[in-house]
């Protein structure tokens, strides 16, 4: 009776190791295109000798700075909330 | 055995069920079978039959749990996961807002900056009479950010 006990437990747990799970497909999500955009160079002074000039174009790199900082610091945003979504899922 | 995921529940419960009282039943008629004469030389094969299929019934019995326990935990998953698809769509939309408005301010101030430096331009230019060459080279240099 004992080893009839033992055959019915163990066919019952390798029956339990007969199916293999269903995976759940899943991807990241893909970042928004304004954010794919690579920042563009600075730029330079044509030869001049006013300082306006020379100034116009510090004060539009300037511009480009603040505009790409604001793109790094989005993209983190953008990638520490969707992580925390994507981990959500458990 | 993938396979078995597109059989409905209630079937392959049916069929698990089946299998396992079918065997229990041939089993306990085996031994029934050994007072009634005529039926005596059955007895042995219905003992074995209802033995194998009783193995045979607990281990999908065993299989069909484990099966329903993993189809109900795939369900749940499917629906977190489409949660979460609809909320990271909610996200990407709220920060392509909130990226465009923050270039925005920027690109309002970088032309306030701008019409200031005009308002002024000659003001800048009578005040510093010259640039020197050198000047603008290195600031060309510091902005193309390579060593030459």
């Amino acid at each position: 009776m004992k080893k009839l006990l033992l055959v019915v437990i163990v066919l019952m747990m390798t029956g339990c190791a007969m199916f293999s799970p269903t995976p759940v497909k899943r991807n990241f999500p893909a970042v928004p295109s304004e954010l794919m955009e690579a920042c563009p160079d600075l730029k330079k002074t044509e030869p001049t000798e006013k300082l306006s000039e020379v100034l116009k174009v510090v004060v539009d790199n300037y511009g480009q700075y603040h505009e790409c900082k604001i793109k790094v610091n989005t993209w983190v945003e953008w990638y520490n909330m969707q992580k925390n979504i994507f981990e959500s899922v458990k | 055995m993938w396979m078995l995921s597109f059989v409905p529940d209630a079937l392959l419960y049916t069929v698990v069920i089946g299998i396992l009282f079918t065997g229990i039943a041939l089993y306990i008629i085996s031994f029934v079978t050994r007072f009634i004469p005529p039926l005596i030389p059955y007895s042995g094969i219905a003992r074995i039959l209802g033995t194998i299929l009783t193995v045979v019934g607990i281990y999908f019995f065993g299989s069909y749990s484990t099966e329903i326990e993993w189809r109900a935990r795939v369900a749940e998953l499917e629906e977190q996961v489409k949660v979460s698809e609809a909320k990271s769509k909610e996200i990407n939309i709220q920060i392509q807002k909130v990226y465009v408005d923050r270039v925005k301010v920027v690109k309002q101030t970088q032309i306030v900056i701008q019409e200031k430096i005009k308002e002024v331009e000659i003001k800048i230019d009578s005040e510093c009479s010259k640039v020197a060459p050198e000047a603008v080279d290195i600031l060309n240099e510091a902005a193309a950010g390579v060593k030459k």
